[in-house]
């Protein structure tokens, strides 16, 4: 049986309170601590009353609490004798407590409580909870575009989604790039949704797809593009959609001892006695993925051992990964490699096969101590 | 007479043993432990014990009843249980507790997370933690950055499993990667049955986990669910369908005889109840995606399981304890991290160097590059409005938005590195989307003058403005006169009341000001143009 703090009182449960009072005591009783209202907009105000009894023999005082969210407030009944923020309920009386929250964010479950603090020793504390769903003025899916490393020798292709919740189905006015310097690279397209491809979402009145192309040659960097759909329903709504991720180069390199910040294989101080063994990956993007086939050229210090195994394509294959198993043999020579100005970084150097990166150097940071 | 409680050492009280199975190693994947592993907790402060894990260590007993009073008791009616699980997850990136001011009244953040770990190690509860995944949602280098040191903590924390939400996965795989690499010889604890980092063979992360704690064997899996797989879009990883990822490794889990099953599922409330109606047996089930604050019971599913839903941005754990008692096996218990936890030093610590690596990187180390403002003008600088308008500068000196880059130098660590911080405590950034406007704040060696929330993040670039006012470049009346309609603002009429509430919004939201009304906030910065000045621009 499962239970929590807020589950109502039963003989022998702890009291915060301590010993309970042997003289004549309030009582609070409450038929419903927690409210499910259905649905919202956002924006829109929901309310209700909970009923508080006292059922005991001791007048009952309430005090209201916290609420859990400044979307959320509570006031007691307006009676005479009372104030909004406590009431005095005589033995066998009743009040009521007004709930009143507003639809807030961007749309989804919703669930906050507000608490009211008694003098009924058994139950000091109550929380009223009032939950349901936050209806959006629209849903985008996904809210951005995001392409981690997007290699810049090929194209992309992404879609959006936009339902909407207004009286009418969305007309979209105009689909428009706010970075006017790559926007070249940029195709922008929409067309409404089916009634079925927005039927899932509860209360959705309508959507439409934007379909996003990009070209290939896309400079290498931080990739920074908003698209910005005006639509009406019939009033009229703006969303933006980033396009965020980066364009990198075709090849690029991971693992448990690779420092991105360094671009540098973090070896660090190895005992010749222990030796050591580290994996790397070498990750092929690109139409030239395929083509990917490493050969080791160079290592420094030369007691380094590198094994370059098989290629494997990963997920749906648009990237092909192939490890390197990076050894420092028991035995080996004393070196210092330690990557500072008198002990220059170490190196491997790979013949890739790529035609745009033929060579790809990995610097190595370590020192070999007997 | 008061009495001093001496602990035994934490590892003697909770041994987790780790067994990572799952993990079919090929001949290419690194280094991983396949075997079952010892794992030493992290050691418990030597202290004065409460009887009941409710306060973080050395907390003023003011603060500790304040926070009571305001969000509940915890572990009321609890006796020690055989062993207790904590679930987390959907950090969203509130490394620190949600919102920039007034922490001390926000829930959520690492370092009242780790001491409130710490307060149940020390009670000698035996603690499997566990961590649905979702530590970032933004992309970029600072969330890689801010990724890694979350992935740090939870390792200090000594958390059993983590997954990995879809705002994780946006991530490039080789930040990832090395983020959730293992540590030495300590075990990844990252983990996914659906979801593998360059490919599910490459055996970076393993498929499960199975942990011991208080003589009881918990057997953990961790999933993407299928909706949010389709979002992501990363070619480095490979996901496959949640059910089947369940299903592999759930014929591992039946061999291990575990006491318990939890699910991870990095899903909707709807798509997780489907998982866990399919696999009835997972106890546990722990979802993405519910409301902002999680219930204070753990709702019973038709198979019998327990959802769990976590709020969002961090704020609560939820505590599940399992007892040798057969009326009253499981209790659980919502736990906001509010401010009766108090400050974790190693936390603090981890914090300090996440925000020395983004001073350290700089505005271009973090790739942020200024963008071209809407409008297309550039800054000019709140001494530069002083020379005609005054009355509106010394009103504004006396505001805290005049020292609004003071609060952040005096917060420690300092957060004048920060770009989530600084779009909103500078001149010319834009601030949700944390990143500069051309000719915006880049440092205090370089744009002093826009430092602080100053005259133009409400009224617009004012440089050309400025200019032709102080006779530096010469323009006609007519142009004169238009650039000054282009900084001037009035609230008198409907639509100019919901501009700039709608600006004052984009810094005073839900997260940084809760309590922000514009009515009542108003009067606090108001500063009409007065009738001398008025005239003096005729």
């Amino acid at each position: 049986m499962l239970e929590a703090a807020s589950r109502p009182w039963r003989a022998g449960d702890f009291s915060p309170s301590g010993m309970l009072p042997s003289g004549p005591s309030p009582t609070v009783d409450v038929p419903e601590i927690q409210f499910a209202f259905g649905t919202i907009g956002v924006g829109a105000k929901g309310s209700h009353e909970f009923l508080i009894r006292n059922t005991g023999e001791a007048p009952l005082e309430l005090t209201r609490g916290a609420t859990s969210c400044t979307c959320t407030v509570s006031d007691f009944e307006e009676t005479a004798g009372g104030s909004s923020n406590a009431k005095v309920v005589p033995p066998g009386g009743t009040t009521k407590l007004k709930v009143e929250w507003r639809g807030k964010g961007d749309g989804g479950p919703f669930r906050q409580q507000a608490s009211v603090l008694t003098n009924d020793p058994r139950r000091p504390q109550i929380a009223f909870v009032v939950e349901g769903t936050v209806i959006p003025i629209y849903l985008a899916v996904p809210k951005a575009i995001t392409l981690p490393k997007l290699s810049t020798g090929t194209s992309e292709q992404a879609t959006v989604r936009i339902v909407t919740f207004g009286k009418e189905p969305p007309t979209v006015d105009s689909l428009t790039l706010d970075n006017e310097e790559t926007a070249h690279f940029y195709s922008l397209a929409s067309s409404p949704l089916k009634p079925a491809e927005f039927a899932a979402e509860t209360g959705a009145t309508g959507g439409f797809q934007i379909s996003v192309d990009i070209r290939p040659g896309l400079p290498i960097g931080p990739l920074r593009q908003t698209i910005k759909a005006v639509f009406r329903l019939p009033e009229e709504v703006t969303v933006e959609i980033p396009v965020e991720g980066a364009v990198s180069g075709d090849l690029a390199l991971a693992g448990q001892a690779w420092d991105s910040s360094r671009e540098a294989v973090m070896l660090g101080t190895v005992s010749s006695r222990t030796g050591s063994q580290t994996s790397l990956f070498v990750i092929a993007k690109g139409p030239h993925r395929a083509d990917v086939k490493p050969v080791v050229r160079e290592v420094v210090p030369d007691s380094l051992q590198v094994v370059v195994g098989e290629g494997r394509a990963v997920g749906s294959g648009n990237v092909i990964r192939i490890p390197l198993s990076i050894t420092i043999p028991p035995g080996s020579g004393p070196a210092n490699h330690f990557c500072s100005p008198q002990a220059p970084a170490g190196r491997i150097v790979l013949d890739t096969s790529h035609p745009d990166s033929p060579t790809l150097t990995i610097p190595v940071c370590v020192t070999i101590i007997p | 007479m008061n009495r001093l409680v001496f602990l035994p050492p934490a590892v003697a009280a909770c041994a987790l043993l780790w067994c990572c199975m799952g993990r079919h190693g090929t001949a290419e994947t690194p280094a991983a432990p396949t075997v079952a592993q010892t794992v030493q907790p992290p050691a418990a402060p030597a202290a004065t014990v409460p009887n009941t894990p409710d306060r973080g260590a050395g907390v003023d007993d003011s603060l500790v009843k304040t926070f009571r009073d305001r969000n509940g008791s915890l572990f009321e009616g609890w006796s020690k249980p055989q062993a207790v699980v904590v679930v987390t997850g959907e950090l969203d990136g509130y490394i620190e507790p949600c919102g920039c001011t007034g922490k001390e009244n926000q829930k959520g953040g690492l370092s009242r997370r780790r001491n409130f770990l710490r307060a149940l190690t020390a009670a000698d509860w035996p603690l499997v933690s566990v961590d649905l995944g979702g530590q970032v949602k933004r992309f970029g280098r600072q969330s890689e950055i801010k990724f890694q040191s979350i992935a740090d903590g939870l390792r200090t924390m000594g958390y059993a499993a983590v997954g990995l939400g879809p705002g994780d996965l946006r991530l490039p795989a080789e930040e990832l990667v090395a983020a959730v690499a293992p540590v030495g010889d300590r075990p990844t604890p990252f983990v996914s049955a659906n979801v593998g980092l360059l490919g599910l063979d490459a055996n970076i992360t393993p498929r499960f986990r199975i942990v011991e704690a208080g003589g009881l064997r918990f057997g953990i899996v961790s999933v993407l669910g299928d909706a949010e797989a389709k979002q992501v879009r990363n070619d480095a990883i490979e996901i496959v369908p949640a059910a089947e990822g369940i299903e592999a490794a759930a014929a591992e889990l039946k061999k291990a005889n575990c006491s318990h099953q939890i699910l991870l599922s990095w899903a909707s409330p709807e798509e997780t109840k489907i998982l866990a109606a399919r696999f009835p047996q997972f106890d546990i089930v722990a979802t993405a995606g519910g409301a902002d604050e999680p219930p204070a019971e753990l709702p019973m599913l038709p198979g019998g399981a327990r959802l769990v839903e976590l709020g969002h941005k961090g704020m609560f754990a939820v505590a599940i304890g399992f007892f040798a008692d057969s009326q009253k096996p499981l209790l659980s218990q919502r736990v906001p991290l509010d401010a009766r936890w108090g400050e974790a030093e190693d936390m603090i610590a981890l914090l300090a160097t996440y925000q020395s690596q983004l001073e350290s990187l700089g505005l271009t180390g973090l790739g942020l590059a200024a963008m071209r403002h809407p409008t297309g003008r550039r800054f000019a600088g709140s001494a530069s409005c002083a020379d005609c308008h005054q009355h509106a500068f010394d009103v504004w000196k006396d505001t805290p938005h005049a020292t609004a880059l003071a609060t952040l130098e005096e917060q420690k660590p300092r957060r004048d590195g920060d770009p989530e911080c600084l779009s909103c405590h500078v001149v010319g950034w834009a601030p949700q989307r944390y990143e500069p406007f051309e000719g915006g704040f880049v440092g205090m060696k370089v744009t002093p003058h826009l430092a602080h929330q100053g005259c133009e993040n409400c009224h617009g670039p004012a440089a050309a403005h400025a200019a032709v006012e102080r006779g530096d470049v010469r323009a006609s009346v007519t142009e004169r006169d238009r650039l000054r309609s282009e900084v001037a603002m009035s609230i008198e009429t409907p639509e100019g009341k919901q501009k700039a509430i709608n600006n004052c919004l984009e810094c005073h939201d839900l997260d940084n000001s809760p309590q922000f009304d514009f009515d009542t906030y108003w009067p606090q910065v108001e500063h009409p143009t007065p009738p001398s000045e008025a005239d003096q621009a005729k």
